[in-house]
């Protein structure tokens, strides 16, 4: 349960490395648009961008018990809750995602 | 937040911001409500962001709102962080539901905490409550504040079921629920603390429940209860579980720490009080309704009105958020004479609506008080004196009334 929420966090800042495509850090923009495809059906939205914040989407913890029991059915990865509530954007997920497999 | 409140000052009530987090951790709002209490008993407020939300801060109202159902529902949620987004867990989680549900399902859980049944535990909270204030006794500095969070997991965590190696991090996670933007407890933006907290809690309860019935068999716990029990004529169903659960761990944990370590500050504060109480122990249960009145930890509950409803000599829209401030309600001084006077020996303390007031009255109060006197006993029969070691530290939170440092240095009692 613990991780490195505060790598996490600093990755999600103003800081020009949040992957709008194909990054070096390696999460291709067509997962980030397979999780926002995710959240939406969750979260009742039509449209959901992968640079979109899942609280102001109106997220909660029960929505989030369910996205992350779906990553781990779909992708086989089991997301840390703390990583991915820091991450806060499907773009960010994606790259959990990845860093998931890379580490499997 | 102040307990004892400061010198009076100039209000304008319309610049009044009850969400101002630093009121809490650095401010004095006491002499905001007496002010609301005499002026305003019924005050708006818009946030910048435009949510809005009604308060109300005389007895007699807070008492109404938090009492009827009929005019002031649960169901939209009722903890003001989360004003404005209606509560998810609506209908399911016992604190977010109205009678009649809410009747059966209270019923249920609370047949196993009633004054009566929690009497039982008496012997094993004394000799918890004795360990815990051994390290204090050697005269070096103690850290009451931190170290009492820990105090209902020590106290409860046998109860409820709960293994010792859980409670350090459940201690964290309902602190998180409570005080999401304190320095202490905050995870990245306090939406993610709030969702991080929240979801841990739940799915704790929910890995528990699993094993359990893995396991098989009941081993007599509180959380073993609600696994077993009917409400009306069915078992809870596993959300309710995992809600109620959740629940409970919060309710046990966020408040009885701040009674503890607000009411040993008043006592620090009037060592006359403190005297009366070694004088005379059979005054301790009184001054454990006093300890909940003057802190008041459970500052605030909220609800949503079910019509235009007048009250406090205006109405609040149907749908409209009314604010039912505890800690205001427990200085209205039509009820409790002097009100800002901590007196141990008041008559009349036990009207306090700490443990709110109506059909959501706090369900683990006998539990709560029995362990306050319990507490306050053992600290009067050991401790000669108490004295600050350091600045207190008050939470940095709008719905729980709480400190997080309360630094102090003891002398052993020499004639018991």
């Amino acid at each position: 349960m613990e991780s490195s929420p505060q790598a996490i966090h600093q990755r999600g800042g103003q800081d020009g490395t949040s992957p709008r495509q194909d990054g070096p850090s390696g999460a291709p923009l067509s997962l980030a648009l397979d999780i926002a495809r995710l959240w939406g059906e969750h979260l009742n939205r039509p449209e959901v961008g992968v640079e979109d914040d899942f609280f102001t989407l109106g997220g909660n913890s029960l929505t989030g018990i369910k996205i992350i029991d779906r990553v781990a059915q779909d992708y086989g990865v089991q997301l840390s809750v703390r990583d991915f509530y820091l991450a806060q954007t499907p773009a960010r997920v994606a790259q959990l995602i990845e860093q998931g497999r890379a580490a499997a | 937040m102040r307990l004892t409140p400061g010198p009076g000052r100039d209000i304008d009530l319309d610049d009044v911001d009850l969400f101002d987090l630093d009121l809490y951790t650095s401010g004095d709002p006491h002499p905001i409500w007496d002010v609301m209490r005499a002026k305003a008993p019924l005050h708006h407020q818009v946030l910048p962001d435009g949510r809005e939300f009604w308060s109300v801060t005389r007895y007699e109202d807070v008492c109404r709102v938090l009492g009827d159902h009929r005019e002031f529902t649960s169901e939209r949620g009722t903890v003001v962080t989360h004003l404005g987004q209606d509560d998810v867990a609506a209908g399911k989680l016992l604190t977010s539901t109205d009678p009649p549900r809410h009747t059966q399902v209270r019923r249920a859980i609370g047949s196993k905490l009633t004054a009566r049944a929690v009497k039982s535990w008496e012997e094993l909270i004394r000799q918890s409550i004795v360990r815990f204030l051994q390290p204090a006794l050697d005269g070096s500095p103690f850290d009451l504040a931190e170290q009492a969070l820990l105090l209902p997991a020590i106290v409860t965590g046998p109860l409820l079921g709960i293994p010792q190696k859980d409670w350090d991090e459940l201690v964290q996670l309902t602190a998180m629920v409570t005080a999401p933007c304190d320095p202490h407890f905050q995870h990245g933006s306090e939406a993610a603390t709030l969702a991080i907290s929240h979801h841990e809690l739940v799915t704790y309860v929910t890995d528990w429940v699993a094993r359990r019935r893995a396991a098989g068999g009941e081993d007599g716990s509180l959380l073993d209860h609600l696994m077993h029990v009917n409400a009306g004529d069915a078992p809870l169903t596993d959300e309710e579980i995992a809600l109620d659960g959740y629940s409970i761990l919060l309710g046990a944990n966020v408040t009885t720490p701040h009674t503890v370590s607000g009411t040993v500050h008043a006592l620090i504060e009037r060592p006359e009080q403190f005297d009366k109480a070694q004088a005379d122990p059979t005054l301790i249960p009184n001054l454990v309704e006093e300890g909940l009145r003057w802190t008041s930890a459970a500052c605030n509950f909220m609800r949503y009105a079910v019509d235009d409803i007048h009250i406090g000599g205006g109405t609040v829209p149907a749908g409209g958020a009314v604010v039912a401030w505890i800690g205001s309600a427990n200085r209205d001084a039509s009820q409790f004479p002097d009100p800002h006077t901590f007196d141990i020996t008041r008559s009349g303390a036990k009207r306090q609506v700490a443990f709110g007031y109506g059909p959501h009255f706090c369900i683990g109060a006998p539990l709560a008080r029995m362990t306050l006197r319990i507490f306050f006993e053992e600290l009067c029969r050991r401790f000669g004196s108490i004295e600050l070691a350091g600045e207190p530290q008050h939470l940095r939170s709008y719905f729980i009334a709480g400190m997080t440092h309360l630094p102090i240095a003891t002398r052993k009692r020499h004639t018991p």
